[in-house]
């Protein structure tokens, strides 16, 4: 070889061998996905963050989805069916026949639901250790932003109790997730007996109302979130579960002490109008202790934050199905209130709340009819035979940003209001011997209703169902089972012991066989 | 190595022994060197090398090679016979060649001649049931690649194999024209595919485009074909009558009720009868190919130069087609006589419309009773379609009305690809010590836009503001790749050794903007602030990925008188993709041609016999890359709202939530032993391969369903094993003006789970059905196979529903929802009376236990004709488009599957009544949904014709029908199904038919 001809070979092998070198050319993190220790967790500024994003993620899907609701509807009294057509979705009438065979543990609607309500689960552990973090790097002396911390983590340990009530109202016996980092457990993880939830909740409350804010939603700092009341009402309704139908129990004193804290704190009070307090101007008002917040931003078109996917949000699952003349109130038709809860408010004289709850889809559901709103909008009839809309969900094309199209763009979902400490109040009050006549006639005033004196426990419970009648979040069901009045109004197909609850999905006991 | 620098100077002149003419560009080499020359246009060669005893050998495609040993200097003519001569082929191999007689790794050349007949657009499709052990599973959509699994499935992630195109690593060859590629060599086992390591688990297409040869006359070609396409196997859907007396059964009267009140005819018989896959169908679809080719080569320059263009309309009639035109140049020039420098570029332009395919799925549920167009919708704009609504069917997205979907989709991508590479190769010493290198890069760059005009139809089948999305992609990649060649041998003795060290970096960017109310003409879909449109807060966003590999690898060779066979590779490699960054894969080969020993001198039966064997690990890199760390996700679409009081409008407070599952996840890695047996009989007219393959995935990574949750988690799970018999069969003949050859091959597969670290099983399934259909992954068995339960029958009468304990225990449960005759039997696996989670069995897997092909040639004088044949067995697949039924009861059904229903006692004992066809009793996960996956497909028939166009310009006329028939007993549009085997929304396939002409001169 020549000369030429070994420098150039040194040249070759030098020459791939130093460019091969960098072994920081592999090193390199994944593009665009933001490392967690990129965090600044001496900011706290950033502090809220991670608990907005369990807002966020309660909002978006984990409470609203539509399966999730057509579930906890289609079980009680005031709803009539699931989907319109007989057909479609019949595991739900299944459910609504209280059966547990096979085809309704292998339904995707329970896989859902039971996702959803982990899904909040998982996100607010998530979010708890993100505030540990936030946690470490303030120093003692900074009370203030302790506070705030701890605040924080209260807010976000509500939402996690809530979605163990629903999973629990829903599947009975659930596991308790506190700790969702380690996949290995999840696969493992027991289940907890319902009351053991209960418990939970409880005592999970009890240490998150020291912390909370003393103010209502809407004065809150964060305007909508949780505050020290809200945490109060969920620690009420779990102690009313346990109570159950036993006058006696210890249980009715922490729900006395809790609503009793509500009402002396004088920050709530019942918004006049029953019919607005689901429209835009009853957003947030001062009844509201919990509620999912949306917005359009006031566009007509573009940026949205909505309850769920576009075709199958909570408001447009609920909308009057047919043709209805490319009017944007219209939707699926889905969980329509039935006759029942009709004649019932019917039979009251209940005119207030028949005129919140119930709209009419045209003339007894003819489609070649129409029925006008009180806020004046035509809603024509359809081919299913579907004669009523909810009322709670509807939001009138005058309410609604100009150049939106959507069924209920830009309201909130209400969950929690002071009407139910008031009932839940008048319950204690009447269930340890009491008088619950005060805080039971604000509410009967409220609904233009003659007061009633010496109110009986019968009497409560039909003004809770006609107080609460046709919202989504299982309260008519649960009353009916803790009271022991599922079986009179169901009839045979309701078993005691059996039919309060239903199975856990399969898919789920698959992958964790301690669910069985 | 010799003290004195003794050279032989050889000439002489090459010509042909049938008919005594000079042939130029016979490659001269002399064995187990580097050096070469080829002859010129007079068939003469001139060649120094050093030493005083050397092999050399005479070889060019279509003659048999012939080998000579010298000892001095001297003129030395050879005359070469026609034929092929099988084992001194060379192929190409990784980071080189390799006589086909020295190879130990069972390597399939495809034969391009063959492939060039079938008119494809990818030339992958053209493979299929042409190579044992690869299966080609086609898509219809125009300008999309096939799904193409070597020696079963290894892995979820990636199954495709590694494509490398003149030293290009590339995911997919659909910019390439068959036209373009001169050999294409597939890698199946560890032994040939080890040397690309991480790349290599799913097997190595290795590819080489056309170039020019030395000293050869400019040679222009041309190929092109006009045709059509035309769907094939379109399945038949129930028509009016039919779905009529179905809805009425089912319960669904009211449709038919009020089709019948606005369109007439009557219940039995309506007078709407839309035939929805005739309406989105075109019977016809244009597909045309012209490609033009230049070759040549000077005494010290090759080069070749080629455009292709193609244009193929989809079979959907709406904007859908596919157009491309490649530009491809080749040069390499030998500037002294110890550097050759040279230089390829691919130049790739593409224009796509993509259809809707979501319109297929909506054909097949769409009632008869409604029209396609409906003038009396006064709300209808801009077209007056057709709704689901006016019989009182509720239309959503899955009632939608198809032409319209269809009709309203306006998507296109338009982009382009550059590859283009240079390489050096340097003679260091004398022909043993070659040093390569090679600098190759790939620059893709797509537009997509996508377009929804404003429109009405019906409630929910509406748009209300157009939506504009504009998404530019870039890619960017680049290999650097250098070898170090070291080639020697003796009288007996021939070895060589590769050293090699490769750099990679793959970078792809993507951004995209979105707005709504733009207006529709095209000029003005540009979105900006002070563009048309409403941008929004969340209309906008940017992904990306870089991934970076090093890799150091090296190859031995050696062989006793091209007798006994020995190959070892080594390559280690890094990536930056996992958490353990460095895999090593090494591979052994070894080879024993027996038909050169003594002993089987004086046998006439085999003409050449070889045994092979090989072991080798590969690493498969085509997995997620993993961020093993939690992720964070913020911004827009994480932030709570607040605020929302009352009138006023609620905003955003920043917000992010946290993905804290994740894992340490290491390289998959295969094992893979192989051994096999080569052969020729009878004179060279008979010749085979068979080969038993044993392929182990350990540390399989796939994504895991977790309880409580739809995330998954992606790690390495489990080990599954893949193994089976390959045969292939060659027999080539000539009688007199008849020549034929027939081949056929077939491949089988056993697939099994080995391991699934510590889990009994788990649970999987197509996305949004895996909980009611669910597939499971289970130790020893088959990976993803069907879980249900297993149909035993049809109650035929109320006496049978009585006495079988597990309808009456059902019965007992739910008064309102009884079994009734008619509805499917469930077999009790545990004889506990009830019908439970531990009834489930295995019902069959996707996994085709036999692959098959088979092809017959013939040429009569002017004629050609050649059929190939293709199928599979062993297969099953779950009719998920027949199965949704469980969630739309109103969905039309197939004519097959109604004409099958249960309608009395003793009309089936397979299938359920109608009114059961809808109850969730009988739509539960079970063996009714499963159906063989069994098929045969005549692929391809051709008949060619010679012409001499004038003198020395001959040309080829012929006429080709692809995919024309196929049959299946499968009750769908084709029995190809992709992913995990349930069949939902696929595009038909479509054969073609063309005819087409090659000139050259």
């Amino acid at each position: 070889m020549n000369t030429v001809q070994y420098i150039l070979l040194a040249a070759c092998i030098t020459g791939s061998f130093s460019l091969a070198g960098c072994s920081k050319f592999l090193d390199k993190p994944l593009e665009n996905q933001q490392r967690s220790e990129e965090i600044d967790y001496t900011n706290t500024a950033q502090m809220y963050a991670p608990v907005s994003g369990v807002y966020r993620s309660a909002a978006d899907d984990n409470l609203v989805h539509w399966i999730d609701l057509s579930i906890r509807c289609v079980r009680d009294d005031d709803f009539q069916q699931g989907a319109p057509t007989p057909n479609d979705n019949p595991e739900l009438m299944a459910i609504k026949n209280f059966q547990s065979d096979v085809t309704v543990q292998s339904y995707w609607g329970l896989n859902q639901s039971w996702n959803s309500y982990y899904g909040l689960v998982i996100a607010a552990n998530n979010a708890l250790v993100e505030l540990d973090q936030f946690a470490e790097h303030i120093p003692e002396t900074n009370a203030k932003d302790l506070a705030r911390n701890r605040q924080y983590k209260a807010e976000v340990r509500f939402l996690r109790a809530y979605a163990h009530l629903m999973a629990s109202r829903l599947f009975g016996d659930v596991p308790i997730l506190t700790d969702s980092e380690d996949i290995g457990s999840l696969a493992t993880i027991n289940k907890s007996t319902k009351d053991a939830v209960r418990e939970f909740i409880i005592a999970e409350m009890n240490a998150s109302v020291p912390d909370l804010e003393d103010a209502r939603p809407n004065q809150s700092e964060h305007i909508g979130a949780v505050t020290r009341y809200s945490a109060l009402l969920l620690k009420a309704k779990a102690a009313a579960d346990l109570a159950g139908n036993d006058n006696s129990s210890s249980y009715w004193d922490d729900v006395l002490d809790a609503t009793n804290q509500i009402i002396g704190s004088n920050k709530f009070s019942l918004y006049e109008d029953l019919y607005e307090l689901f429209k835009i101007k009853g957003k947030l008002a001062d009844e509201s202790l919990f509620e999912l917040q949306y917005s359009d931003f006031g566009l007509g078109t573009g940026d949205i934050v909505r309850p769920g996917v576009d075709w199958g949000t909570f408001f447009r699952w609920q909308g009057p199905p047919g043709d209805q003349k490319g009017s944007p109130i219209s939707g699926a038709g889905w969980v329509p209130p039935s006759q029942n809860i009709v004649d019932f408010l019917t039979a009251r004289g209940d005119d207030e709340r028949l005129k919140a709850t119930i709209q009419y889809c045209g003339e007894d559901g003819n489609p070649a009819t129409f029925a006008t709103t009180p806020s004046g909008d035509e809603v024509y009839g359809n081919e299913f035979g579907v004669k009523y809309f909810n009322g709670k969900a509807y939001l009138p094309k005058s309410d609604m940003t100009p150049g939106r199209m959507e069924y209920g763009a830009n309201n909130n979902v209400r969950i929690l209001r002071y009407a139910d400490a008031l009932l839940l109040n008048a319950e204690a009050k009447v269930r340890k011997g009491q008088n619950g006549d005060e805080p039971f006639g604000l509410v009967r005033e409220r609904a233009k209703l003659d007061p009633i004196s010496n109110v009986t426990l019968d009497q409560i419970i039909d003004e809770r169902r006609a107080e609460f009648a046709c919202e989504w979040w299982g309260e008519r069901f649960n009353d009916l089972i803790r009271t022991g009045k599922a079986k009179d109004v169901f009839g045979a197909k309701f078993v005691p012991g059996k039919s309060e609850f239903i199975p856990i999905p399969q898919t789920q006991i698959d992958a964790n066989p301690n669910l069985r | 190595m010799e003290l004195a620098a003794q050279t032989m100077q050889l000439r002489g002149r090459v010509t042909s022994a049938v008919n005594k003419e000079p042939l130029a560009g016979v490659t001269v080499s002399v064995q187990g060197r580097n050096a070469a020359t080829s002859t010129d246009q007079s068939g003469q060669y001139a060649l120094e090398i050093t030493g005083n005893r050397a092999t050399l050998v005479f070889s060019q495609l279509g003659m048999r090679s012939s080998q000579l040993v010298v000892t001095q200097t001297g003129i030395y003519d050879i005359q070469l016979q026609e034929g092929s001569d099988e084992l001194e082929e060379v192929i190409v191999v990784g980071y080189g060649t390799q006589r086909k007689g020295d190879l130990t790794a069972p390597i399939a050349t495809v034969d391009m001649e063959e492939m060039g007949k079938r008119t494809v657009s990818n030339p992958m499709e053209a493979l299929q049931g042409a190579v044992t052990g690869v299966q080609i599973v086609n898509s219809g959509t125009p300008g999309t690649s096939p799904t193409v699994r070597i020696r079963g499935v290894g892995s979820f992630n990636n199954e495709s194999p590694l494509y490398v195109v003149d030293g290009m690593f590339m995911d997919n060859i659909d910019f390439l024209n068959p036209n373009d590629i001169a050999e294409m060599s597939v890698l199946k086992d560890a032994s040939g595919a080890a040397i690309y390591g991480v790349r290599a688990a799913n097997g190595v297409v290795l590819i080489t485009t056309k170039k020019g040869t030395l000293n050869m006359k400019p040679r222009v070609t041309y190929n092109g074909y006009v045709g059509f396409q035309a769907p094939t196997n379109v399945l038949k859907m129930a028509n009016a009558r039919e779905h009529a007396a179905y809805a009425i059964a089912t319960g669904n009267e009211t449709f038919v009720n009020n089709s019948v009140t606005k369109f007439g005819g009557t219940a039995e018989n309506p007078a709407m009868d839309t035939d929805w896959y005739q309406e989105l169908l075109r019977s016809r679809a244009l597909l045309t190919n012209h490609n033009l080719d230049i070759q040549g080569g000077a005494d010290k320059i090759t080069y070749t130069f080629g455009v292709n263009y193609l244009d193929q309309d989809g079979i959907m009639d709406a904007k859908n087609s596919h157009r491309k035109y490649n530009i491809r140049m080749q040069t390499e020039a030998h500037v002294t006589d110890w550097l050759k420098l040279g230089f390829t570029a691919h130049f790739n332009n593409f224009h796509n419309y993509s259809p809707d395919n979501a319109a297929f799925r909506q054909a097949y549920f769409a009632s008869p009773l409604y029209p396609v167009y409906d003038p009396s919708l006064e709300l209808a704009k801009p077209e007056k379609f057709g709704s689901s609504t006016v019989i009182g069917m509720p239309s959503s997205f899955w009632f939608a009305n198809p032409v319209a979907t269809a009709y309203y989709r306006n998507d296109q991508t338009k982009g382009f690809q550059i590859l283009p590479s240079a390489y050096a190769e340097i003679q260091l010493w004398k022909d043993k010590l070659t040093f390569r290198t090679q600098w190759s890069q790939r620059y893709h760059s797509t537009h997509n836009i996508n377009y929804q005009p404003v429109y009405y139809i019906d409630n929910d089948q509406r748009n209300n503001n157009s939506f504009l999305r504009s998404a530019q992609e870039r890619s960017t990649n680049y290999i650097f790749d250098n070898l170090l060649t070291y080639k020697d041998g003796n009288e007996k003795h021939h070895w060589s050794v590769l050293l090699g060290q490769s750099t990679r970096e793959d970078r792809w960017r993507q951004t995209w903007v979105q707005a709504n109310d733009v207006p529709e003409s095209e000029e003005f879909w540009y979105i900006g602030v002070g563009a048309q449109g409403t941008a929004s807060a969340t209309g906008y966003g940017e992904g990306g990925f870089r991934n970076a590999g090093i890799s150091y690898f090296t190859r031995g060779t050696y062989d006793y008188d091209n007798k006994y066979l020995l190959t070892a590779t080594f390559r280690a490699d890094g990536s930056s993709k996992y958490q353990t960054k460095w895999g090593y894969f090494p591979s052994v080969g070894l080879g024993w041609v027996l038909s050169r020993e003594k002993f089987m001198e004086n046998q006439t039966l085999f003409n050449q016999l070889k045994i092979r064997g090989s072991w080798g690990k590969l690493g498969n890199d085509g997995i997620q890359p993993n961020a093993g760390y939690a992720t964070v996700f913020s911004g827009n679409n994480y932030s709570g709202i607040f605020g929302s009081i009352g009138t006023t409008n609620g905003s955003r407070i920043p917000g992010y939530r946290m993905s804290k599952f994740f894992t340490h996840v290491r390289w998959e890695v295969v094992e893979e032993w192989d051994g096999g047996l080569d052969f020729t009989l009878l004179n060279n007219r008979l010749s085979g391969t068979v080969d038993y393959y044993h392929r182990k995935t350990n540390d399989l990574a796939f994504e895991r369903p977790i309880p409580f949750s739809w995330d998954r988690v992606y790690g390495n799970w489990g080990s599954v094993t893949n193994s089976g018999w390959e045969v292939g069969l060659q027999w080539k003949d000539k009688k007199g003006d008849l020549g034929y050859a027939i081949g056929g091959n077939l491949t089988t597969l056993k697939n099994r789970v080995n391991d699934l670290g510590g889990l009994e099983s788990i649970l999987n399934g197509f996305p949004e059905w895996s909980a009611e259909f669910p597939s499971r992954i289970e130790l020893n068995q088959p990976i993803n196979f069907y879980y249900g339960y297993e149909v035993a029958g049809v109650y035929q009468n109320q006496a049978q529903i009585e006495a079988d304990p597990i309808a009456k225990t059902y019965n007992t449960q739910n008064p309102d929802n009884p079994i009734l005759p008619g509805y499917l039997k469930y077999k009790d696996q545990n004889q506990n009376g009830e019908l439970d989670e531990d009834d489930r069995v295995n019902l069959g897997n996707y996994l085709p236990k036999l692959t098959y092909g088979f092809n017959l040639a013939m040429d009569y004088k002017k004629f050609d004709f050649s059929i190939a044949l293709q199928g599979v067995a062993g297969n099953k697949i779950h009719n998920l488009n027949r199965a949704m039924r469980r969630k739309y009861s109103q969905m039309n059904a197939d004519a097959a599957f109604i004409k099958d229903l249960w309608t009395g006692e003793g009309t089936s004992n397979s299938s359920p009544s109608a009114q059961g066809s809808v109850a969730p009793w009988n739509l539960q996960a079970s063996s009714f949904f499963v159906e063989s996956g069994a098929y045969l497909r005549i692929q391809n028939i051709q008949l060619g014709y010679h012409v001499d166009l004038a003198k020395g310009i001959p040309a080829r006329l012929y006429i080709t029908a692809d995919r024309p028939f196929i049959f299946t007993k499968y009750n769908g549009f084709t029995p190809e199904v992709a992913d995990m085997g349930f069949d939902a929304n696929v595009y038909p396939i479509a054969s073609s038919y063309s005819l087409g002409v090659q000139v050259s001169f």
